[in-house]
């Protein structure tokens, strides 16, 4: 342990063609210290560690720029095996067990300890023997040091999640020779007391030496757990500073920021009537929308306004259109303009006046093979009859009241294409999104939902459907509930934004609450009752 | 809207085929006018003279050395020598005889040597009355035929029926030739016109044979009246062609016609062989476009369909006749292809259960036959209670296939299988009593029921006329265009669009409220309907219902069909129902007589039509990647 410093990347810069993701981003750990990476969705945490790791995809979209130095060795990693061999571990956030196998034989999977046998002694090293007992006994020393009394022979199916998160952890610090391990988000998924554990192990785990990277959006257990903080946004180093010298509020603040304005729509500030009619009422409304599980919801929404949803990825915010439209499945109450409205019954949740542009707009918003305009008049076909015409009792489409009607949109919308006929799946991203917006409008619906509409387009498309997301709700008075990753783009064109973590509303803030406001209520954490983190 | 793009060597290449394809019917061309030429008329018939005198002439030899022989043995008998002297003395009066006609030139003639014009135009006499005298016997045969086809039909129903028990046994069923009925001619009468032309033709003869007298001295007046088989036979015989009259005068006559006349023997070849070459490079300079439109297997299917044309025609296939049949194939076939339709729309992909659907229709055409209704009224009963079977069968099925989402293709073979084997026993045990339909003895059905008794040939009958050769079975015709519009008709309805919205992207229809389970019911129930209304109509168009193991098949040959017309395992048009009817009908329909022409007494168009039907199915499979649908 001759160098100060245990990992350093140096300026670290990465490209996916024309787009910087990683620009400059240096990393510094010492031996035995835990350190914090922060950051929001897509601000080069998961980057740095595919580089840090080696990544075939790093390498195979032209390497990075910066270097690397392992005990203060300029090193190169050429794939996540090498980077085993040098001594950095991961601890994933999906878990990579074996269910059918003991404990045991996941903790040393691939690195069993064997004794030669008859077999082995004619065929070579491959047919030796597995040495049961020293594997457990191997077994029985990493569980101990996370603080498992579980029996090391016991099969991994059936394990509470908890516990197959040590076994994970347990994993890697039986590797020898092991000098630094990656955390990535291992408390997501934890109840609060195993949470405690697990910081607790981390400790234990750095007290021997070992640095720990890790990687999470809890504020409060970053301050709890890590000596050091490393802060990412938009690709670029934020801030370095240690935990002792900070608090939650400023590391909110830094981690959400203010980005570039260019791409945004800025709208016109309003006074909206406290005293308008609600138009969306939701209560206690939990969906089984898997990765984005919404637990315990509950909101308003008022005529003519324009209602954010943000929050972390996975944290349930998608969830909720999906599951008042009845995509998935749902529980609760939802009434709308004062009549409740049956939940998992998309046919009714769409008669009655609502509409939905997707997030999975080629999963769930489209069909790729039709046309254009069979697509935008799809709903309102199948919903309202309209396009239709009577022939003998059939319901035939109306083949020139549909050609009309999506030439009005095309124009309307500025879907750049060939004409109504051209396949939706031919279309760029932006113009896909224009025909689902297309498609809603279709519906004449009185309140819209537009989930995460900017996902996957370029920066000019992202203006146009943000623009006319504004146009259609101060021209024609269409109340808006728009679901967003991006904070950004939710405060330049919302009234009211909710911050939805783990299932359940936060807050709802104004467009111009502080950064800190927002960042803390990413991170679960009610501003108000700082410290007191609500971890379901 | 073909763009067309092409690389400099598709450029090349296809300038090189088309400049041999010109060169190719340019002489062809040649060749086929010489046929008609002065020159031409004058080779062939230099040619058949030569045939007939070289026949003559032996005729004369022999008839000679007979002569001699029998001198000699007379001699020898007179002289009181016993029977291995006369011998001997005949052996060699033959031997000395025959080198003596050598030396005297009796059985050789010269063509240059001697005055033909009078022999000329008497062998022209001799030809034009026989061709005359053919012309009017294959009419009056073809009257005949007509007259008796009935009959042809119950024999072939007959024979069919003492097939039976074998073809019940024997595993894999072989699809039977569509024009399996041959009429006995035994019973066929020369008509007055005919045995008028057949004494003009004796006339002409006689004073054939005068003429050869003259050339040759030895014969007499029996020596050639044993020839007249063998010269008339040079001349002219039923059905002949050009080309046929040319090998046989050719080979006849030993003369060297020289390259004009094997230009001309071949000039049919060259320009159809010219035509195809054309194509070709046609082929080859749109090929990127064309694979764009149609996709690999329908080029090649294309081509092989246009290759298939073009042997035919050199091998004097009639082209008409094939074409006629192709047209009732894709008639008959039709509707089964049709019914792949619903099934790939509505997300269950190839519906390879249409044998469910199959033996509705097969017991709507035995209770029709049961009931002795015929015509109109059986075929529409036997429709009527085809579908409301396989309406109820096909509900069934549809829920099970609710409940296997993702195995569809597997489930659905397998489905058919079960249900045929299934139905093998019930063919046996039901309680039909029509001896039209029951074995002679025992219990059970027949394995082949000829249905001329109900409603046999109707739709092909109707309205059908004949266009250059061509019957059109329009009947048939408007049926499957019937079908076909009312299907185009529903894949527009609201339900329509939501049981393709289903099967496309089912988390889509699901999100706009559709019923996705209830789609797929409506769609696989479509499907198995229209598999016993398309049973039907290839049971009429055949002429006989097929029950135990045959329907097994009819699923996959539907389903190539319907892939080879350019539809994949989750998306089809009726445009790919059309094109694929046909040409994997024409396909079969022209492959059997071209391969059997080519290779005689083989089963390679058999071996043909499994590898067509089953390598397009599996090629479909891996473009459409197993089951993956969206």
């Amino acid at each position: 342990m001759a160098a100060e410093y245990v990992l350093e990347m140096k300026d670290i810069t990465k490209k996916y063609g024309e787009n910087t993701v990683l620009s400059g981003v240096s990393l510094k750990i010492r031996p035995g210290e835990i350190h914090a990476l922060l950051g929001e969705n897509g601000a080069g945490k998961s980057t740095l560690m595919n580089v840090l790791f080696g990544m075939p995809v790093i390498h195979a979209t032209g390497g990075f720029g910066g270097e690397i130095l392992l005990d203060g060795q300029a090193t190169t990693i050429a794939s996540p095996h090498d980077a085993m061999i040098k001594g950095i571990g991961m601890v994933h956030q999906e878990f990579m067990l074996l269910p059918g196998f003991t404990i045991t034989e996941n903790i040393k999977l691939n690195r069993e300890i064997t004794k030669p046998s008859l077999l082995s002694r004619v065929f070579g090293k491959s047919l030796e023997t597995l040495d049961m007992p020293a594997m457990a006994r191997d077994a029985r020393k990493a569980l101990d040091s996370v603080g498992m009394t579980i029996d090391e022979y016991t099969l991994v199916a059936g394990l509470p999640v908890g516990y197959m998160q040590f076994v994970e952890i347990a994993r890697e610090i039986d590797k020898t020779g092991i000098r630094l391990l990656v955390f990535d988000e291992p408390t997501a998924v934890l109840t609060e007391s195993e949470a405690a554990q697990l910081l607790q192990v981390m400790k234990g785990i750095a007290a021997k030496g070992i640095a720990i990277i890790f990687i999470t959006h809890r504020l409060d257990e970053v301050i709890a757990a890590a000596d050091g903080v490393t802060i990412l946004r938009d690709g670029q180093l934020v801030a370095e500073t240690r935990t002792k010298d900070t608090n939650v509020t400023q590391l909110a603040e830094m981690m959400i920021g203010r980005k570039g304005e260019s791409a945004f729509v800025t709208t016109e500030k309003r006074t909206l009537d406290e005293n308008a009619p609600v138009a969306l009422k939701v209560r206690h409304l939990a969906v089984d929308m898997p990765g984005e599980v919404v637990r315990d919801v509950s909101f308003d929404v008022r005529e003519g306004e324009i209602f954010g949803i943000g929050g972390l990825a996975g944290q349930g915010k998608v969830g909720i259109p999906n599951g008042i439209m009845g995509i998935y499945e749902a529980a609760g109450e939802v009434e709308l303009f004062g009549k409740p409205s049956a939940l998992n019954h998309a046919h009714a949740a769409l008669e009655s006046g609502m509409a939905m542009v997707s997030e999975d707009r080629r999963g769930v918003g489209l069909l790729l093979d039709e046309s254009i305009e069979d697509n935008i008049v799809f709903n309102a076909m199948q919903i309202r009859n309209d396009y239709t015409k009577n022939i003998l009792g059939a319901k035939l489409k109306d083949t020139k009241a549909i050609r009309r009607h999506a030439n009005e949109m095309i124009k309307e919308l500025d879907i750049r294409c060939f004409g109504a006929m051209q396949h939706t799946g031919t279309l760029s991203g932006g113009n896909q999104q224009k025909v689902c917006i297309a498609r809603a409008l279709t519906m004449k619906p009185r309140l819209l939902f537009v989930s995460e509409p900017t996902r996957g387009i370029d920066i000019g498309a992202k203006k146009l459907v943000l623009e006319t997301l504004v146009r259609l709700n101060r021209e024609m008075g269409m109340t808006v509930v728009m679901v967003s990753s991006e904070l950004m783009e939710l405060r330049s064109v919302c009234d009211r934004i909710a911050i939805v973590a783990e299932g359940e509303v936060v807050d709802v803030l104004p467009v111009d609450a502080s950064d800190a406001d927002f960042g803390l209520a990413m991170s679960g954490i009610k501003p108000g009752q700082e410290g007191g983190g609500k971890h379901a | 809207m073909l763009k067309f793009r092409a690389t400099k060597q598709q450029l090349i290449a296809s300038v090189l085929i088309a400049v041999l394809a010109v060169a190719m019917i340019g002489v062809g061309l040649y060749g086929l006018s010489a046929r008609s030429s002065q020159s031409g008329l004058k080779l062939l018939e230099d040619m058949r003279l030569q045939a007939i005198l070289n026949t003559a002439g032996v005729g004369a030899v022999e008839a000679y050395v007979d002569a001699e022989r029998q001198a000699a043995t007379q001699a020898v008998r007179e002289a009181g020598g016993g029977m291995a002297e006369i011998r001997e003395a005949s052996a060699k009066a033959a031997e000395e005889a025959a080198a003596r006609a050598e030396e005297m030139g009796i059985g050789a003639v010269d063509l240059s040597e001697i005055d033909t014009t009078p022999l000329g135009e008497a062998l022209n006499e001799l030809a034009a009355a026989q061709q005359a005298y053919y012309a009017e016997e294959a009419a009056a045969q073809a009257l005949y035929i007509e007259e008796h086809a009935d009959e042809a039909a119950q024999a072939a129903v007959d024979e069919a029926a003492a097939d039976g028990p074998a073809d019940a046994e024997g595993g894999e069923e072989m699809e039977m030739d569509l024009a399996e009925e041959t009429v006995d001619l035994s019973g066929f009468v020369a008509t007055e016109e005919m045995n008028r032309l057949s004494a003009v033709v004796d006339e002409a003869y006689l004073a054939l044979c005068e003429e050869i007298k003259l050339v040759f001295t030895a014969l007499d007046d029996e020596v050639l009246a044993s020839l007249k088989p063998t010269i008339t036979g040079i001349v002219a015989q039923q059905g002949d062609t050009f080309e046929m009259q040319y090998d046989r005068a050719f080979q006849a006559s030993g003369m060297n016609p020289g390259l004009t006349g094997s230009i001309m023997r071949q000039g049919r070849t060259l320009a159809i062989s010219g035509v195809g070459l054309l194509v070709l490079a046609a082929a080859v300079l749109f090929y990127i476009p064309l694979v764009d439109k149609m996709g690999v297997p329908r080029l090649i299917i294309g081509l092989f369909f246009v290759l298939l044309c073009l042997l035919a025609m050199i091998l004097g296939l009639s082209l008409p006749t094939q074409l006629s049949n192709t047209l009732v194939r894709l008639g008959m076939n039709g509707v089964l292809v049709l019914a792949m339709l619903p099934g790939i729309q509505c997300g269950i992909s190839l519906n390879l259960g249409l044998p469910i659907g199959i033996i509705g229709g097969l017991i709507g055409g035995l209770l029709c036959i049961e009931f002795e209704m015929s015509g109109w009224l059986g075929f529409a009963f036997a429709i009527a209670v085809g579908l409301l079977i396989s309406s109820v069968t096909g509900l069934l099925y549809g829920m099970l296939l609710n409940r296997l989402k993702g195995d569809e293709m597997s489930v659905t073979t397998y489905v058919g299988y079960s249900v045929v084997s299934l139905m093998c026993i019930a063919w046996l045990v039901l309680p039909f009593t029509s001896l039209v339909m029951k074995w002679p003895l025992g219990n059970g059905l027949r394995t082949t029921i000829g249905l001329q008794s109900s409603y046999r040939h109707l739709l092909n009958d109707f309205l059908s006329f004949k266009v250059m050769g061509v019957t059109i079975p329009t009947g048939l015709l408007l049926f499957f265009a019937l079908c076909c519009y009312l299907m185009w008709l529903f894949m527009r309805s609201k339900t329509g669009i939501a049981m393709s919205a289903a099967g496309a992207n089912p988390r889509f229809a699901a999100a706009t409220g559709i019923n996705v389970d209830r789609m797929r019911i409506i769609g696989t129930m479509l499907s198995t309907m229209l598999a016993a209304v398309g049973i039907i109509v290839y049971g009429q168009s055949y002429g006989f219902m097929q029950l135990y193991q045959a329907p097994r098949q009819m699923g996959f040959l539907a389903a190539s069909a319907i892939l080879i017309g350019g539809a994949t395992t989750s998306r089809a048009r009726i445009s790919h129902v059309i094109i694929g009817t046909f040409l994997f009908q024409g396909v079969l329909t022209l492959g059997m007589p071209v391969a059997n022409a080519l290779v005689p007494q083989s089963t390679i168009s058999e071996t043909l039509r499994i590898l067509i039907s089953n390598g397009i199915i599996l090629y479909a499979l891996t473009k459409s990647g197993g089951a993956t649908r969206g």
